[in-house]
């Protein structure tokens, strides 16, 4: 190929450009939306239902502070605290339940894999931000809580290119 | 010997040593690095003779981890998390061979839609490496449309990593016995529709900043290495089929699947920079064909995953198992002696292996050709380092 088709072609392809749609997800405004409430693990079968690996979700009627999810963290983050919770369930005689601290946590979800009781699922809840290290502290009260799920873009293609919608 | 004679050696010495002491000082040292000289924290000192670079000496480990020595406190399985973190933007390959490794070693096999699976991040996480990759390859050469460009095409790759694994990048996806969950409904035709639209954009790619004779010129000729020294460095992957050497461990020893799937190795002859920035430009578009074989021949249901205890104890033993990653060959050597850790991990990775070749390409050429054959090596620092 010679010196001024090279160039022609380039620039045409960067002219052509200017005509595709932007692909930016305005942030703020936007937000993704994902597959399924977020990673879970069956442990009947011993695999996992895909989606994000956001924050955790603790059922508190099925957790029976066995430990298992915080030995699981051990040698990965040692976020996983187990905590005393005034409640008071027929299965969780010791009344502990984890306590997850996200200043640490990877997000890996290997405690989700570890826990046999259905009890810890982690959901599309992304935005974890804070002013203090001691908000990031989640305790078994605030994991109960289930996030308000507001993603509706996806990726669309089309004629004039890919898009967040 | 005459007097005179005696003092013409004399002159000559002095003369030889005046000489000898003013191209010393005619000589500039300078630091590239260690804040980020492309990406990651490493270092190199060149000795500059005006506009040419006579001595090159790497300075490496700014961001060494002790990953290996890490490996030896923790169980097969906790050993996951930590790994993928030299890489991030290619996670399932670092952690791929791994996996092979323990398999190997307590003798397990993974189902055949697990292995379908492994194969299909992989090949989607090198594509999102070489974009990664690529775009800041442009911004070297000032070329800042092509770092526009893949950085927004690689949200293609990682939504459908996202929608796979649960994260855009640092899966944890591959362990030991399998993946840790099965596709999504609706993935194969999302993966289909946004890897077709991606391979259209590399046709793109190439009249933008491949066939563009400013990168051409900048590119071409430059920093070459032949085969034979290439092959005597050890140098892997991108930069040693760049050389002339059609050599990659998805053909020559096929792991899990690979042996079933029928694709070309991409080699070129010119042995340049261009070939080196050319050749993963080339794995990506093969990769795309990769993956709608994998779509296509994949079973439609299947276990992914073989169950093994949280504490699984490794026999006594030996194993060793390689892969083909963005930047070359990955290994591991994995030694154990019966306990649920392992006693030794060897981690060789192919970044640590292409960047041994700089000094020997950069000596002899000008300053204004280092970014081009510096970042042409296919490194990433953190994972050199471990």
């Amino acid at each position: 190929m010679n010196t001024a088709s090279g160039f022609i072609r380039a620039l045409e392809s960067g002219t052509r450009h200017l005509f595709v749609k932007r692909f930016t997800l305005r942030y703020p405004e936007q937000k993704l939306k994902f597959v399924g409430d977020g990673y879970q693990f069956d442990p009947k079968k011993g695999v996992g239902i895909a989606g994000l690996r956001g924050r955790h979700i603790l059922f508190h009627d099925k957790c029976t502070g066995c430990q298992l999810c915080s030995i699981a963290c051990e040698g990965i983050a040692e976020a996983i605290a187990m905590v005393k919770v005034d409640e008071q369930w027929k299965q969780n005689k010791k009344s502990i339940m984890p306590q997850i601290d996200y200043g640490k946590c990877v997000f890996c979800g290997l405690c989700v894999d570890a826990c046999p009781f259905y009890a810890l699922y982690m959901t599309n809840d992304y935005e974890l931000s804070s002013y203090t290290k001691q908000h990031l502290i989640y305790t078994p009260s605030q994991l109960a809580i289930k996030p308000i799920d507001n993603g509706e873009v996806e990726i669309k293609i089309d004629s004039r290119g890919a898009s967040h919608g | 010997m005459s007097s005179l004679d005696e003092k013409i050696e004399e002159a000559k010495k002095l003369s030889m040593h005046i000489v000898k002491e003013s191209e010393e000082e005619k000589l500039m040292t300078l630091s590239v690095g260690p804040q980020h000289p492309g990406t990651g924290h490493f270092r190199f000192i060149i000795k500059l003779d005006g506009d040419y670079i006579v001595n090159v000496d790497l300075d490496l480990g700014y961001v060494h981890r002790g990953e290996e020595k890490m490996c030896e406190y923790r169980n097969y399985f906790t050993n996951i998390p930590h790994l993928e973190r030299p890489v991030i933007h290619d996670s399932a390959n670092i952690t791929y061979s791994y996996s092979l490794a323990v398999e190997d070693l307590i003798g397990i096999t993974v189902p055949r839609r697990g292995q379908f699976l492994r194969a299909l991040t992989s090949e989607l996480d090198r594509i999102n490496y070489t974009l990664y990759w690529l775009a800041i390859y442009g911004i070297f050469l000032g070329h800042s449309t092509m770092f526009m460009w893949p950085a927004a095409d690689r949200e293609l790759v990682l939504d459908l990593l996202e929608r796979l694994t649960g994260h855009r990048i640092t899966h944890a996806f591959n362990i030991p016995g399998g993946v840790r969950n099965d596709m999504p409904n609706n993935f194969k035709e999302k993966c289909l529709s946004q890897i077709n639209y991606l391979e259209k954009r590399l046709k793109e790619y190439e009249h933008i900043f491949y066939n563009n004779p400013l990168f051409r010129q900048r590119t071409e000729g430059v920093g070459v290495l032949s085969k034979e020294d290439a092959i005597k460095l050890g140098v892997t992957g991108s930069v040693l089929r760049a050389s002339g050497v059609p050599y990659d461990i998805r053909k020559v020893e096929p792991y899990d699947i690979y042996n079933e799937i029928d694709f070309n190795v991409q080699y070129m002859k010119t042995c340049d920079s261009f070939a080196r920035a050319y050749i993963p430009f080339l794995d990506v578009r093969e990769s795309c064909h990769i993956i709608r074989e994998l779509l296509d021949k994949m079973p439609e249901s299947g276990d992914v995953r073989e169950k093994l205890l949280s504490n699984i104890k490794g026999p006594p033993g030996e194993s060793f198992k390689r892969v083909e990653s963005g930047r070359g060959a990955l290994s591991y050597h994995l030694v154990s002696d019966g306990t649920s850790r392992p006693y030794r991990v060897k981690i060789s990775t192919g970044s640590f292996r292409n960047i041994i070749a700089l000094p020997f390409l950069l000596v002899g050429s000008k300053l204004g050709d280092m970014p081009a054959i510096y970042w042409s090596l296919n490194y990433w620092p953190i994972e050199a380092d471990r």
